[in-house]
């Protein structure tokens, strides 16, 4: 679970190093990651919106 | 070699006439053929040819903005020509040609005989043509053809005569060609790879176009109903986007930038997926950061759902919606970065030689930057409050289009055609492409650039007298490119006729299964019984 999130999040950063990448193909399943790349676009989402309602505020 | 490779030979013939084994004549053969070989050539052609017709639209439009005035087509023809030389470019000459090397490649390159709905397969090519001449022949009907700019922006597309309705069927037959298309290739990659190949062996540009064709199931639905919803609203008395009637015109511009930005990638990627096969062939070493590529396509993909609301920061939007459009936009630049970083140190300290495919990749790769970096500029809200719909912006997308899209498509015909043809095309005669292209384009474009901070807008025919010097440079650009692309016709002609006997693995580090497990020309039909990769060391 915790592998899947952290390898996503290296993904939104476009970055994966060997090591990282030989574990991922050992552990993780295809629609484990599916489901976290969109649980992950949007909390990607919600924090975007959290720090424009921060920057707009009064 | 695998032993599926071999009997095709046993027929010994050539390359030209293998035609005659397999029954019908010529004509028969291009109508009901379902073999992805002659599916995918028949696509590049089609491409290549609409490449011209879109290309000497543009040239219509240069020639019309060589002066300051009307000289060349009416201010209505201009808007047209402006219309539908994006439309023809887009929906027919760079994604027909990108689904033209899906066909020849990935069966190639996955270890398939064929994809995996042959039939469907030559309906989605066939099914171009009368699109195209539904969207050629609007130009001769009364109102003449769509003229509110490709984004068919309500109310121009509201107005207009039965030209834009023609367009608008065109749209959704292209856009149900695309689909059946995508369905076509993620069927043939999820299912149809060869023992041994398992999904992160796949080379990239297979990858790119996995993650593609989701990208065009996924929003091509959402462009056909926004087409939709616009004839509704042109003959059926709806009022989508008709405010006098309580609809809206702004959510036509949300609906279409949802289909808008992604498409944006959906012409990018596959780009990305060949300079990810041609730079490490020419490099003499393996993709830097095999799987940072994968990760960061998909997270590219992703991302792009969210940012279309950079299309329209000046249509009346929350300061919010523009903070987070902009943040979001600036974000994508990360993993887009990321690939280029990939690329050049792909490169680092690569024994590195200069063939034609090579030039342009690295050709892509400077011009792309220079169009990405000009990309976030134009996501900073305040710095395209002034330069929305100026020729800023026609300079960025087309540093990203031109020598994204085309040069990459360019480069892997090239870097394909020894492999294709059995034949080597001029090497001296691409170098010229190469470089009068690469001259051409930027004395084209980049003085756009300076027309666009000047204040010129968009989608004019005529323009005040202080814009005229760079419009003349540009016009003399324009010419220039355009020209220099019969070279390139020149080249494959005469490399199909007559070119030097192409060797099996032309480019000595290409490592995807077409070089190494092929020869060239490649067989009429390859892969029937699957080679088994299970143990060896194939890589990307
Ligand atoms: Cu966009």
């Amino acid at each position: 679970m915790w592998d899947t999130f952290r390898a996503v999040f290296w993904a939104f950063l476009g970055i994966r190093s060997s090591q990282g990448y030989d574990e991922d193909r050992k552990k993780l399943k295809i629609h484990h990651v599916i489901i976290a790349g969109v649980v992950c676009a949007l909390v990607f989402v919600v924090m975007l919106l959290m720090l424009v309602k921060f920057i707009t505020a009064k | 070699m695998a032993s599926a490779t071999t009997h095709d030979h046993a027929h010994g013939h050539g390359h030209g006439h293998d035609h005659d084994h397999h029954g019908p004549g010529p004509w028969t053969r291009i109508f009901t053929t379902t073999n992805h070989k002659d599916i995918g050539s028949m696509y590049l052609w089609f491409s290549l040819l609409m490449f011209f017709v879109g290309g000497a639209m543009a040239l219509l439009i240069r020639a019309e903005l060589f002066q300051p005035g009307l000289q060349v087509v009416q201010p209505e023809v201009f808007n047209s020509l402006t219309t539908v030389h994006a439309l023809v470019m887009i929906f027919g000459a760079v994604m027909p040609a990108f689904v033209g090397f899906a066909n020849w490649l990935i069966p190639l390159q996955i270890g398939a005989a064929d994809m995996a709905f042959p039939r469907m397969n030559n309906w989605s090519f066939w099914l171009m043509i009368p699109a195209t001449i539904l969207l050629m022949a609007s130009f001769f009907v009364p109102g003449g053809a769509a003229a509110s700019g490709w984004t068919l922006y309500p109310p121009l597309s509201t107005q207009g005569g039965i030209g834009v309705d023609m367009t608008i069927m065109a749209i959704h037959i292209l856009g149900a060609s695309s689909i059946m298309g995508s369905i076509n290739i993620i069927t043939t990659i999820l299912n149809m790879r060869a023992p041994g190949m398992t999904l992160m062996r796949m080379p990239m540009f297979v990858w790119t176009w996995l993650i593609t064709a989701y990208l065009i199931i996924a929003v091509m639905p959402v462009l056909a109903g926004c087409i939709t919803m616009l004839l509704t609203d042109r003959h059926f008395g709806t009022s989508f986007f008709n405010a006098a009637g309580g609809g809206d015109p702004t959510m036509f511009m949300h609906i279409f930038w949802f289909f808008g930005h992604p498409e944006v990638y959906i012409l990018i990627l596959p780009a990305f997926g060949i300079m990810s096969q041609i730079i490490p062939a020419f490099a003499r070493k393996p993709l830097f950061g095999y799987a940072s590529m994968v990760y960061a396509t998909a997270s590219i993909a992703i991302l792009s759902f969210i940012v279309w609301g950079h299309h329209m920061f000046t249509v009346g939007m929350p300061a919010a919606g523009q903070l987070f459009f902009m943040y979001a936009t600036m974000l994508i630049a990360v993993p887009t970065g990321v690939k280029i970083f990939n690329w050049i140190a792909t490169m680092w300290r690569g024994s590195i030689s200069f063939e034609t495919p090579m030039l342009f990749a690295i050709g892509f790769l400077c011009m792309f930057t220079l169009g990405g970096f000009s990309g976030l500029v134009l996501s900073i809200v305040p710095v395209d409050i002034t330069l929305h719909n100026t020729y800023y912006v026609v300079a960025h997308f087309h540093y990203v289009l031109f020598p994204g899209a085309i040069w990459a498509l360019m480069a892997g015909v090239y870097f394909w055609l020894p492999k294709w043809t059995g034949r080597m095309y001029n090497e001296t005669l691409g170098k010229w492409h190469f470089w009068l292209s690469a001259i051409s384009f930027n004395v084209t474009f980049f003085p756009q650039h300076f027309l666009g901070l000047a204040g010129m807008p968009r989608r004019i025919p005529d323009y005040a007298l202080q814009f005229a010097e760079w419009n003349m440079i540009s016009t003399i650009g324009a010419f220039a490119l355009g020209f220099s692309q019969l070279l390139f016709v020149y080249n494959v002609f005469s490399c199909i006729r007559s070119g030097e006997k192409a060797k099996e693995r032309q480019w000595d580090s290409a490592d995807s299964l077409e070089w190494t497990h092929l020869p060239s020309p490649v067989p009429y039909h390859t892969f029937e019984t699957p080679p088994d990769l299970r143990g060896t060391n194939a890589a990307h």
